[in-house]
């Protein structure tokens, strides 16, 4: 037992480890999104992105030393703007990754202890509930009834994005009831809750880890089409925003605001889909046990 | 007959779905949606006026009676007239839905042809160049926006900066060369955003097949790669195929095409909803949330006897 423990090559994790490592698509995905996430780190302590709301240029000036990306319509810098945009980023996502796993983890679990009993139908319902109101109408519903409350839309992203980790959880749930370590539990006398929480969620971390950077991506994108709407960020500025602002510039033939936004927004979420894939592929059971 | 209780059954099955969206969305947007009462009054309104204004609108009353009146207006598809606009609900959903239609219906069949196609290309060469390839691109389209791809295709298609060919925005259709001219833009975006999800949804379905023992024999008794992929590996995946497409319909046809009408200015439903969650015009919004729900209730029934079509095993039980 010990010695099984300190080789981390046999335990699942150390094995997917180990693979993933050797996955050169998902080590430059997980790079790059090193890379944005120091960005946002420093926009967040305060070291750059600074000037994102100064208005001290001149009207769309083209790219030079001083701004590097031009400047807006209102003479905002696009360089600072885009920087400060990758911190809001990176709030949504985190916020909404976390939150909407832990809600898929903890109602998935408990429905698929619980199968076919009240809790299970319960849950199953308010999935299929939740899965077929139309995403943005749910979200301008919820902004409205929140009244332009800024987290609205973290609020909208939450209660519908976790409906597809708890599907899954539920599944493996169902599987891993009825392994021996939980009639062992059982057999000792262990609460059923204490069973849920200590010995069946854990097992199902790699399902999570994988559905929180899908929902990551998911999010970040989200929030592009939404900030167009009129429902997504309040206060601040993101790439969503940025792009709206430039859907009137590009015809003009100002093109900087809508590069600056697309491109960022775009090699982040291409990194997170690698390492997401790669994840995938490392902790995937099947292929971790034929390696 | 077997098949009518089946229908029965599964329509009553469908009922607590509905009054749940109902129920949900019932809340969200009509009882705590935006209050009208002042927009349809003058300054300096009365408290009599006011009062009069409210009971008209419906806010008066208790809240589940409010609901039970929303079931019934849903049972006997009687709206009334719209708040906003005096229209009556019915008749502005038979104006608007058809434009909808027809702005994503091509993009919505060519995403999903050409999805299958790809698929079954890269699942047939898996591991080669040209597999690798297409995942590639898959995950690349599955990466951008579809605001910029709509932005993107609008510069390169539709504006002086680009080639210039199809008008910019707009709905102004009335032969097929002028419908033509107008779809061009969106189901372009539509199915460059689609394919990449798509091809790969697919491709994963297929491989799946194709590595199944009857694949293998098959091709050891030499059948041709084209009744392969066809009578062997696309048949016996039809039922996660026609899952997705039957899934994706109800969502396209509210949500998808919201953006691009908002975005292309088309006088669509997706814009008549938003317009009416914005402005709490309550008679639309009750007709275009309950009917979505309907609909996907109808969705459900209609792929399970899709099944059966396909594939004899499935029993309707």
């Amino acid at each position: 037992m010990s010695a099984a423990l300190s080789d981390h090559r046999e335990s699942i994790w150390g094995k997917a480890f180990y693979k993933f490592r050797h996955d050169r698509m998902g080590m430059l995905g997980l790079a790059v999104v090193l890379l944005y996430f120091i960005a946002a780190l420093g926009v967040w302590l305060g070291v750059w992105g600074t000037g994102w709301a100064d208005v001290d240029g001149p009207k769309w000036a083209p790219m030079s030393g001083e701004y590097w990306f031009g400047t807006n319509i209102i003479g905002e810098d696009i360089f600072q703007r885009s920087i400060y945009s990758t911190k809001t980023a990176f709030e949504i996502g985190l916020v909404v990754a976390v939150l909407s796993t832990i809600l898929g983890a903890l109602l998935g679990a408990l429905a698929g202890f619980f199968s076919g009993r009240w809790i299970d139908a319960i849950v199953l319902w308010l999935m299929g509930v939740l899965d077929s109101i139309p995403f943005y109408l749910f979200v301008a519903a919820v902004a409205f009834a929140l009244q332009g409350n800024p987290w609205a839309m973290h609020v909208a992203m939450v209660s519908t994005f976790w409906t597809t980790t708890g599907r899954l959880v539920r599944g493996e749930v169902i599987k891993l009831r009825n392994f021996e370590f939980v009639e062992a539990a059982r057999a000792i006398g262990v609460p059923q809750f204490t069973i849920v929480f200590r010995h069946i969620i854990p097992n199902t971390f790699h399902i999570l880890l994988v559905q929180a950077t899908i929902v990551f991506v998911a999010a970040i994108k989200s929030e592009v089409i939404l900030s167009f709407l009129g429902l997504g960020v309040q206060d601040g500025v993101s790439w969503g925003l940025m792009i709206s602002e430039s859907t009137l510039e590009v015809l003009a033939g100002f093109f900087n605001n809508f590069i600056a936004a697309s491109a960022l927004l775009f090699v982040l979420v291409m990194a997170f889909n690698m390492f997401s894939d790669s994840l995938q592929d490392a902790l995937d059971p099947k292929k971790v046990a034929a390696s | 007959m077997e098949l009518l209780q089946y229908t029965l059954r599964k329509l009553i099955g469908g009922i607590p779905l509905i009054l749940g969206v109902t129920f949900i969305s019932f809340i969200l947007m009509v009882y705590y949606g935006p209050d009208q009462t002042f927009e349809l009054l003058g300054k300096n309104a009365t408290a009599e006026q006011i009062a009069e204004v409210r009971a008209e609108l419906g806010y008066d009353r208790p809240f589940f009676v409010r609901y039970g009146e929303y079931l019934k207006e849903l049972a006997t598809l009687d709206f009334g007239l719209s708040n906003s606009t005096g229209e009556p609900v019915n008749a502005m959903l038979a104006r608007t839905i058809p434009v909808s239609l027809e702005l994503v219906t091509p993009g919505f069949i060519l995403g999903n042809l050409l999805g299958v196609l790809l698929a079954l290309v890269a699942a047939y060469h898996r591991g080669r160049w040209i597999d690798k390839a297409i995942m590639g691109f898959a995950v690349v389209g599955m990466s951008i926006s579809f605001l910029i791809v709509i932005i993107a295709f609008q510069i390169l298609l539709s504006s002086s900066y680009g080639l210039n060919l199809f008008p910019v925005r707009g709905w102004n259709v009335h032969s097929l060369y002028s419908y033509v001219m107008y779809v061009t833009v969106p189901t372009l975006a539509s199915v460059f955003v689609a394919l990449g999800y798509n091809t790969r949804f697919y491709r994963a379905v297929l491989v799946e097949e194709m590595t199944r023992d009857h694949v293998r024999t098959a091709r050891a008794f030499g059948i041709s790669p084209a009744k392969l992929l066809y009578k062997h590996i696309l048949k016996n995946s039809a039922i996660p195929i026609i899952t997705r497409v039957m899934f994706s319909i109800p969502l396209v046809v509210v949500s998808g095409s919201l953006l691009m009408e908002s975005y292309f200015g088309i006088p669509g439903v997706g814009k008549v909803t938003f317009d009416a969650i914005t402005s709490g015009d309550q008679p639309v919004l009750k007709a275009v949330v309950g009917l979505p729900a309907v609909l996907f209730v109808v969705t459900l029934l209609v792929t399970d006897l899709l099944y059966r079509v396909v594939d004899p095993r499935v029993s309707l039980m």
